[in-house]
This record gives structure tokens, sequence and C-alpha cells, in this order.
């Protein structure tokens, strides 16, 4: 009897406990997304209460629509870019701060700081440093130029992309540098004076016994990385909105113009339900190689 | 037991008052959202709902929204079926979208009622209210589009006459180019702006009834009379007349080079006004316009211009309130004569004396009366889904202008996608 009251007991405070959390995921989460897989198959244009069934249309559509194709291109550099550069960047800046160089605590400080901002900000501290005129960047090159160097990177097919990379890269660096700081601590220290006994130069040290051990911090910092890009769209949308001419439009920035810019909402949830399946299917192989990583390691 | 039903029925009574309340209170009240932003007239719009606010007694629940974003933010509410009572919108295809999506009240009653027939211009009224039979809009202000210029920086080059002609147009760039004056500034980063070089360009070469097929869908972005206006444009560019990088700029900081005399002058609607007042210009002193010139003759003058309205939604939770609300703005001169003012825009009121408008916008009003044709400019005239194919067609034809053969035709193949669907 007794048991069985602490069992109800158990389940009663589970159940108290997982529901705030359960219900807030239901209403922000789950919902909009039965939503729009329903929506996904009607001609809804958002305005009207009134719409069809289409069938599989819209998904037919997205085959030969061109712009979709585009986006595609795009959002493979942007996730690849977005998970490469912070990850590399974090861990050199994560290692020259160990190195206990000279005034590390405060380049510490300053290197967090972006991670602090929003993308908003992040996206308007950029414009300025890309702008055309007066912006810092093209002020650094005029120094170094006899003509008037006036470029205007987020205004540019060939650049617009990469110039938000950039700005989503300088914040994301932040992010992982923490990380790998904190996965620096652990690594024991008598293993790397042994090393470095047994004439181990900086180099070997980082590279086979640093490195290696840092793989726990890097699953964490691609996992994050992988998914901030995956979900990255205010900073895009703030900078370019997906322009000039779709030059760096991502799924994202093509299911909001096709959705609120064109009024086919229908198409734009189709959209959605893409790259929705393309962030489960990402995220679904990545944690399969980790679960395969975490055997090796056990 | 007594106690406790005691405060149950306290308890409920309350709820009622409560409730009855919230009834009477949301009766007197009435959602606005609005693009009246800071450089277009927000002091002025909202001095005129203030004034309604006192005169009828109703609470004018505001939302502004920025100009842009205002575009999207209307979307989404009513998406989320969450459409204020009253809406500013842009009237033509847009208004006619969204009554054919069953969202937007009609207003025949109260258009009645209020006597607007004999306060709305009836070309205004005719173009901009109506909508499958039925009125729909108030037409708040009208605009009209022409080539503003800096004053000072004509006459410093030696121009006192402005060019009515397109030969007389090409040699003005000319002889200000030969200065060191870059003689137009285009800010497309928004795209909209470059809109009106491919409105006026096909409108003076091929006319209003061609425009409007293209509008329909019924001629061809590959034709060859687009061809041969983006020709005229493209040989523009190339001659250097244009600024820069216009992709990189807004309208605001393109009539800010023109204003610091970085560039002569630059094609936009009279809401430029508004802009330059603020930035404590003169009219008629420091700044000025001309009408596009004409290309071609025997073909109807045509002006072009946005006419911004207020819309009561369908799902309107106090739709009497909305109407008065509109037929106040509307019909009141004075309000309209100031709220003109703010945003530099023209009135559709026909009691608003029009020696109230600057001298500039005087010139403008007779400029619009004397055309044969008033077109919404390009992304108000066509569906919005062809709209956007268009709006980045002109970027990227600002862009790479040797291309525009090629850009033509990739607009094509969209704009007849989006028109079948």
């Amino acid at each position: 009897m007794t048991a069985f009251i602490l069992m109800r007991n158990k389940i009663f405070w589970r159940t108290v406990f997982l529901s705030p959390p359960l219900i807030v995921f239901s209403i922000f989460v789950l919902i909009p997304l039965i939503n729009s897989f329903y929506y996904s198959f009607t001609n809804w244009n958002g305005f009207n209460s009134e719409y069809d069934f289409v069938g599989l249309e819209n998904y037919t559509r997205i085959a030969s629509d061109n712009l979709f194709q585009n986006s595609i291109f795009n959002t493979v550099i942007w996730l690849i870019s977005a998970i490469l550069i912070p990850t590399i960047l974090g861990l050199l800046l994560a290692l020259l701060i160990d190195s206990q160089v000279r005034g590390s605590n405060f380049f510490k400080s300053i290197f967090y700081l972006p991670i602090c901002l929003s993308a908003v900000v992040v996206g308007q501290i950029w414009i300025w440093i890309f702008q055309q005129e007066w912006g810092l960047l093209n002020i650094i090159i005029n120094l170094f130029r006899e003509n008037s160097f006036e470029y205007a990177w987020l205004s540019k097919p060939e650049t617009s992309l990469y110039s938000v990379i950039i700005a989503w890269s300088w914040q994301q660096t932040a992010l992982s540098m923490v990380i790998y700081l904190a996965g620096l601590t652990s690594i024991p220290k008598n293993l790397l004076e042994a090393s470095q006994i047994e004439g181990a130069n900086i180099f070997q040290r980082t590279f086979f016994i640093v490195i290696p051990l840092l793989i726990p911090a890097t699953i964490i910092v691609v996992a994050l990385s992988m998914i901030n890009s995956l979900k990255g769209f205010d900073i895009l949308y703030i900078m370019t909105e997906g322009g000039p001419f779709h030059s760096s439009d991502t799924l994202a920035m093509h299911m909001y113009n096709e959705s609120f810019r064109k009024y086919r909402m229908g198409y734009g949830s189709a959209i959605s339900v893409v790259l929705f399946f393309i962030a489960v299917t990402i995220i679904g192989i990545y944690f399969r190689q980790l679960k395969k990583l975490d055997e090796l390691y056990d | 037991m007594l106690k406790i039903r005691k405060f149950i029925k306290i308890f409920l009574i309350n709820i009622f008052l409560l409730s009855s309340a919230q009834i009477i209170w949301a009766g007197g009240e009435v959602t606005i959202s609005h693009y009246f932003s800071g450089e277009l007239g927000k002091a002025n719009f909202m001095k005129g709902v203030k004034e309604f606010e006192s005169s009828s007694g109703i609470k004018m629940k505001d939302s502004p929204v920025g100009h842009e974003d205002f575009k999207t933010d209307i979307l989404v509410r009513a998406a989320g079926k969450n459409l204020p009572d009253v809406f500013s919108y842009w009237a033509g295809a847009r208004v006619q979208f969204i009554v054919d999506s069953n969202s937007l009240l009609p207003i025949d009653d109260m258009w009645k009622r209020d006597g607007l027939d004999m306060v709305v211009a009836k070309s205004v009224a005719n173009s901009a209210t109506m909508y499958n039979g039925k009125r729909y809009l108030v037409p708040l202000n009208y605009h009209y589009s022409g080539m503003f210029y800096n004053k000072s920086v004509l006459s410093k080059a030696g121009i006192n006459t402005m060019p009515s002609t397109w030969d007389e147009f090409l040699s003005l760039c000319a002889k200000l180019k030969s200065k060191g004056i870059t003689p137009i500034a285009l800010g497309s980063k928004n795209r909209w702006p470059a809109q009106f070089w491919f409105d006026y360009l096909i409108l003076r070469t091929v006319g209003p009834d061609y425009r409007h097929n293209l509008m329909t869908g019924k001629a061809a972005y590959d034709d060859y009379a687009v061809k041969h206006a983006m020709s005229i444009w493209k040989d523009l560019v190339d001659k250097g007349y244009f600024t820069n990088n216009s992709n990189a700029d807004t309208w605001t900081d393109a009539s800010d080079k023109v204003a610091r005399g970085k560039a002569a002058m630059t094609l936009m609607g009279t809401w430029i006004t508004g802009y330059w007042n603020g930035m404590d210009l003169k009219p008629g002193v420091d700044y000025d316009f001309f009408p596009f010139p004409i290309m071609s003759s025997g073909i109807p003058n045509a002006v072009v211009g946005p006419v911004d309205g207020l819309v009561v939604s369908a799902n309107a939770k106090n739709p009497s309130g909305a109407k008065k609300f509109l037929s106040f703005m509307m019909s009141n001169p004075e309000v309209q004569a100031q709220w003109t003012d703010g945003q530099g825009a023209l009135s559709a009121n026909t009691k608003v004396d029009p020696t109230k408008y600057n001298t500039v916008m005087q010139r403008a009003l007779r400029t619009v009366a004397k055309a044969e044709v008033y077109a919404f400019n390009y992304d108000l005239a066509t569906p919005p889904p062809v709209a956007e194919v268009g709006l980045s067609m002109f970027s990227e034809f600002m862009d790479n202008p040797a291309n525009y053969i090629s850009i033509l035709s990739n607009a094509q193949k969209n704009a007849s996608r989006e028109f079948k669907n």
C-alpha cells in the first residue's frame, strides 16, 4: 500500500513538474509545427479564412522553383561556414588565452562580449562596419590605397552572404571559445608536463594531447553551432533581408519571402516542412555518430 | 456555510461587473495599426487621432509599425486572426488582394451617410476606393512622383530652365556630369524606389494601356517595348548618371545625397518634401521638382504615385467606431490639411484649401490635375507575388545593367508562373 502511495506520489510530482514545460513546448513548438504540416497541403494565402486542399501541389512546386534551389545552395554554404569558422576560431582563441599570454583575462572578457549581444545589435554593428562610404572596413582598406575604395559588401551578390557569415561567426566564436576554455581546464596538467619532459614541443602537445582530449567539448561546440545556424534567420533579415535579389536567401529566408511577401502561406509552409526534415536529418545523423563515438570511448 | 455562499455571491457579482465594464470599455475603443512612422508624418497623424478622440469620446489604441516592417506585420496579424479594427494600406492591387480574401469590411453605408461623394476628389475615389463593386477604403492622402532636385546645385551648374523633353533631360545630365556632379541619386536598397524609373519609362515610351497589360499579365517582360525602356535606363547608368552602389542606399540616403549636394536630383514621391521640410529645407527655395520628361508624342500624359488609405477589417470588434474614425480623418478639412502637410502628401479632400500647401506641393497638385492618367506605382499596380519578382528585377538591373536582356527573360518566366498560381 505504502509502495503504491509512493508510486502514485512520484507520478503526481512528475506530472506537476513536467506539465509547465510541456504546455509551453506544445503551444510554441508542437502546435505551430502541426499547423505548418497541415497548411502545406493547402493554398492558404494568410489573409483569407477560406482555402482549398491542393494535395502535394506545393511539394511538386518546390522541384521547379529556381529560388528554392538557390536557397538550398546558400543554406549549405551557410551551414558549413557557420559550423566550421566558429569552431576553428573558438579553439584557436581558447588555446591562446589558455597559454596565459599577458592580459589573457582581459581578452577573455572582450572576446566573450559578442555573445551577450542580440542578433539585431550584432547585425547593426556589422552593417556599420560594411557600409560602403564610411564603414570601418573600407576606411581601413583605404589606408593602404591611393584611390578611394567604396565597395558595398552587403549590397553585392558576390559578397552579401559571406559578409553575414562573418558577422554571425564573430558572435558564435565567443560561445565556442568559452566551451573550449571550460574543456581545457579538464585536461590533466601532469599529462602535459610529462609530455614536455619527454621532449614533446608545443605543436605536438597541442595536436596529440590537447585537441584529442577536447573532443567532448568539440561535440558540444559543433552541436550548438549546428542548431544555432539552422535557426539563423534574424541576423540575415537584419543585414540583407536575403538580398540583393535573393543572393543571400537561405531556406528560412525563402520561406519567409513566400509566406509574408508573396502571400503564399501554403507554399511557405511546405518549405518550412522541408527545412524541418533537413534539420531533423542533419541532427539525427550527428547524434548517431555521437553515439558511436561514445561507444568507442566507453 | 452561509459565509461561503455569501463569498461566492460577491465573487460572482464582481466578475459580472468587471466583464460588463470590459465589454463597455471595448465598445468605446478602436484598435489601429499604421505605417506612418517618424519620417512619414507620425506626429501629425497622431494629432488627428487625438482630435478624433476628444470629439468622439472613442479611444484609439494605436500600434504604429515602421513602413517596411508593416508589409509583413499586418500579414502576421491576419494569419493569427488578430487584425486591428482599422489599418493603413496602399490602394490598388494590395487592397484588391485583401478584399478578395474577404478580410475587409465594406464602408458604403458610412460613405453614403457622411456624403463622402461630395468630399473625395472623383478621380481618386474612382481609382482607389472601389473594389469588386463596393467601397472599402478612404483615401487618406495621395502622392505624386517627380524629379526632386537641389536648387542651388543646379543653379551653380548654370541650369535654370528645367527639362520637359527627354533630349533636354539628357543634356541636363551631361552638363551636370561634365561639371563633376552626379546627376541622379537612387536608393534601391529596399527595392521599391527603383520602380518609379521603370514606371515612367514604360508609361512615357508605350503608354498606360500597355503598362496596364503588363501589370495584369497580358503583356510580357521580355516584349520589345520593355526591352526598349530598359535599354534607355541602361544608357543612363552606363553614362554614370546614377550614384554608385544604389542598392546600398535607402530612399532617405539618396534624399540626403541630394540635400547635401552630392547628387543633383532623385525620382521620388512627394513624401520627400515632408522628409526635407523636417530637415529645415525650404520648399521652392532649397528644393523643387520637375515632372518626368515627355519621351514620345501622342502618348497620354500619366503621373505615378501611391494612395495611402485607411480600411476596416472584416472582423473589427468596433466597426461603427472604426467607420467614424475613417470618416473623421477623411472629411475634416483641417485634419486633412494638417496631416498632408506633415506627410508631404496631397489631400483627396476637395475642401482642403490648396493655398495651405507649400509652393512645391501646389505645383505637384496642378501637375496631377493636368495629367490624363493617375497610375499606381509598380508594386501597387500588379499583384503582390508578381511585384516581388519585379522589385528584385530592378535591384538586379541596378547591379548589372548589361545583363538586362537575360534579367527580363528571367523575370518573365517567374512573373508568368506567379500569374498562373
